[in-house]
């Protein structure tokens, strides 16, 4: 087997684990979004749920990749020795824009006003901490909360194109390996996006069901229907994209089509075809629009929700492991297929890639805890609160 | 118009954050973690206080003018003198003090002229158990001027790759001669008269037809008609080794 050597796949599990949590992050911001900057009232509700799945799942966005790389304590190196060549390096800055520029300036701002209010009414540690996460700030007059509000649209409409450069540039990285034919396309950035903005809309709305759930809240019906319109739209965009995209390899032909379909039709078969294609996409794709042409009931369309937003979140799983295993499972010289034998502990192994998928849960629901989305109803003195569900 | 209160907290906390990022890059941490210069610097100086062991072939030249000419129009022209006789540095700087080594046995030459498959086709190499083994080198050959003493008369001379690969084929027993017409010009001057090529299939068809006269050639024999199309036979099999695939 001669073409084995040198090309060994050195881009395991931990590579698929880290565009699929960045793909949820930009995916949950951009949903947020549609609250601020597109005046979608009904999505309300899921607004700071969606904001804190966005922050918490970035904190781990970069674990995979230190894990990778070892060596984590020389990670802030990008930063001071920064190179502009490599869009790797530059990563490290689009990263942290999007975390502290972003993300955390605008949970900030939706937020003070019940920091403040929590300082207010707890007390010992608790007050501390809701202190210090409020920076010491007391100022609830009117002036004071509609700039927090305009303060919030504004970081709201640069997150938007910072969402989609935090994960276009994903894309991108796969997309500019020219010498790798699976990777090397222009439509990578966007095919990576449109399946983010789905990945993230599928979690947002997985965990907004669970948490009802778990804690007997009531679903808003509105919301959950607004949002699987959005979900909607989003796959039939990402199915467009994928399509014309294989399409196009198909009508090219080049000289890797032949090892390409040999890489589908069989190592892939299953996590292409079968999972990202058909349960990934096609059978939410049938759902959800059964669920807009057929009245069903609230039960019906809560469980058939809920189903399609854990077989996307599969599917594009799935499609990261194709894209990042896929494009390693054959050899350069384009003559033949390899293998991957995945870990199963050690550094990078199926332990690990769960501990890093399971992380973000612990983190939310710690957020969860400190930060309530809906402590506001309960607990706002009247006349300093905007309601919810309502926008000024 | 009046700051609100939370935006100077928050600017006061993005103004810490700059502030340690400035003084880590530029006071705290070392500047050697930005620039290769650092490195560079310390390299050239430790290179630089080694004392000099080389002189150079112009200064060889200054009293080995005779040496040096010859030298210049021969095959060694490129190699320098310190690559035989040793650094001479010392020797230049006082003739008497050090004496360049003369070396003369054959391991010397054998360095670069002893038989290797990575060496290029066509450079001089010997297999020093068959070329007159035990002889020193210097007694045919001059160093500085190293002509062979007379043409070589087998192909091997200069192509001992090739026979080392034909010897383990199954053609190990057919001479060059029957595939190559070799002019006696290219024994001297090599690149003036190339050997041909064969340039039809029969070349390879006298053995290779069914019904040859050559019981093994027969075995493997083909039509000459149905297989190949246009090629020349060579184009597809490497005759120096034809069990092997290209």
């Amino acid at each position: 087997m001669g073409f084995i050597y040198p090309n060994k796949s050195t881009w395991a599990i931990l590579i698929v684990v880290y565009p699929y949590l960045t793909g949820i992050v930009a995916g949950a911001f951009i949903l947020a979004s549609l609250v601020k900057v597109f005046n979608v009232v009904e999505v309300q509700p899921i607004y700071r749920l969606a904001l804190l799945t966005a922050l918490s799942f970035m904190l781990v966005a970069g674990m995979p990749l230190q894990l990778h790389l070892g060596h984590p304590e020389r990670a802030y190196e990008i930063f001071f020795t920064p190179q502009p060549t490599s869009a790797m390096a530059m990563f490290g800055f689009v990263y942290l824009w999007y975390l502290l520029g972003i993300l955390l300036i605008e949970i900030w701002f939706e937020y003070r006003q019940q920091l403040v209010l929590m300082a207010r009414q707890s007390r010992g540690l608790l007050k501390g901490i809701y202190s210090a996460l409020s920076l010491f700030s007391k100022d609830l007059s009117p002036e004071a909360l509609a700039f927090d509000h305009k303060a919030s649209k504004l970081i709201t409409i640069i997150g938007i194109p910072s969402a989609f450069l935090l994960h276009g540039y994903v894309g991108f990285i796969f997309g500019s390996v020219k010498a790798n034919p699976w990777w090397g396309s222009v439509l990578m950035p966007i095919v990576f996006l449109m399946s983010a903005i789905v990945s993230g809309i599928a979690m947002v709305m997985f965990l907004y069901i669970l948490l009802s759930l778990v804690r007997n809240e009531k679903l808003d019906m509105r919301c959950l229907d607004k949002i699987g319109l959005f979900l909607l739209v989003a796959i039939i965009v990402d199915f467009v994209l994928e399509a014309l995209d294989y399409i196009h390899r198909l009508y090219q032909s080049e000289e890797s089509i032949g090892i390409l379909t040999q890489l589908v039709s069989s190592k892939l078969f299953l996590s292409l075809v079968v999972v990202q294609l058909l349960l990934g996409m096609l059978l939410p794709l049938v759902v959800l629009v059964l669920v807009r042409s057929v009245r069903f009931n609230e039960e019906l369309r809560k469980l058939l929700y809920f189903t399609t937003s854990l077989l996307i979140l599969l599917g594009i799983f799935s499609m990261r492991w194709n894209v990042v295993i896929g494009g390693q499972l054959y050899s350069k010289s384009l003559r033949g297929l390899m293998a991957y034998k995945m870990e199963i502990t050690g550094i990078e192994s199926l332990l690990t890639a769960l501990a890093l998928l399971a992380l973000p849960f612990i983190i939310l629901a710690v957020l969860y805890r400190l930060l309530p989305p809906r402590w506001m109803e309960s607990h706002s003195p009247t006349g300093i609160d905007r309601p919810t569900g309502v926008l000024t | 118009m009046k700051l609100p209160e939370q935006v100077t907290r928050l600017g006061i906390v993005i103004a810490v954050i700059v502030a340690v990022v400035l003084l880590l890059r530029f006071v705290i941490l070392p500047e050697s973690l930005f620039s290769a210069r650092p490195h560079q610097a310390a390299a050239a100086e430790r290179e630089m206080a080694k004392p000099l062991r080389h002189a150079g072939v112009a200064v060889c030249r200054e009293c080995h003018e005779e040496q040096f000419e010859l030298k210049y129009g021969g095959k060694h022209r490129t190699i320098g003198c310190e690559n035989c006789h040793g650094p001479a540095a010392s020797h230049a700087a006082d003739e008497n003090a050090a004496k360049p080594p003369l070396p003369r046995e054959r391991e010397a030459c054998l360095a670069c002229h002893g038989y290797d498959s990575s060496r290029p086709n066509g450079f001089p190499q010997v297999d020093p158990l068959e070329h007159r083994p035990r002889k020193k080198c210097v007694t045919c050959h001059d160093p500085h001027d190293p002509v062979p003493p007379k043409a070589p008369t087998e192909c091997t001379g200069c192509h001992g790759r090739i026979e080392h690969t034909k010897a383990m084929s199954t053609h190990a027993l057919l001479p060059c001669a029957s595939c190559h017409a070799v002019d006696a010009q290219h024994m001297t001057e090599p690149r003036l008269a190339l050997p041909t090529k064969p340039d039809s299939r029969e070349v390879c068809g006298r053995c290779h037809v069914p019904g040859a006269t050559d019981p093994a050639a027969s075995k493997v024999s083909v039509d000459m008609a149905a297989h190949g199309g246009t090629y020349v036979c060579w184009e597809c099999h490497y005759a120096h080794l034809p069990e092997g695939r290209k």
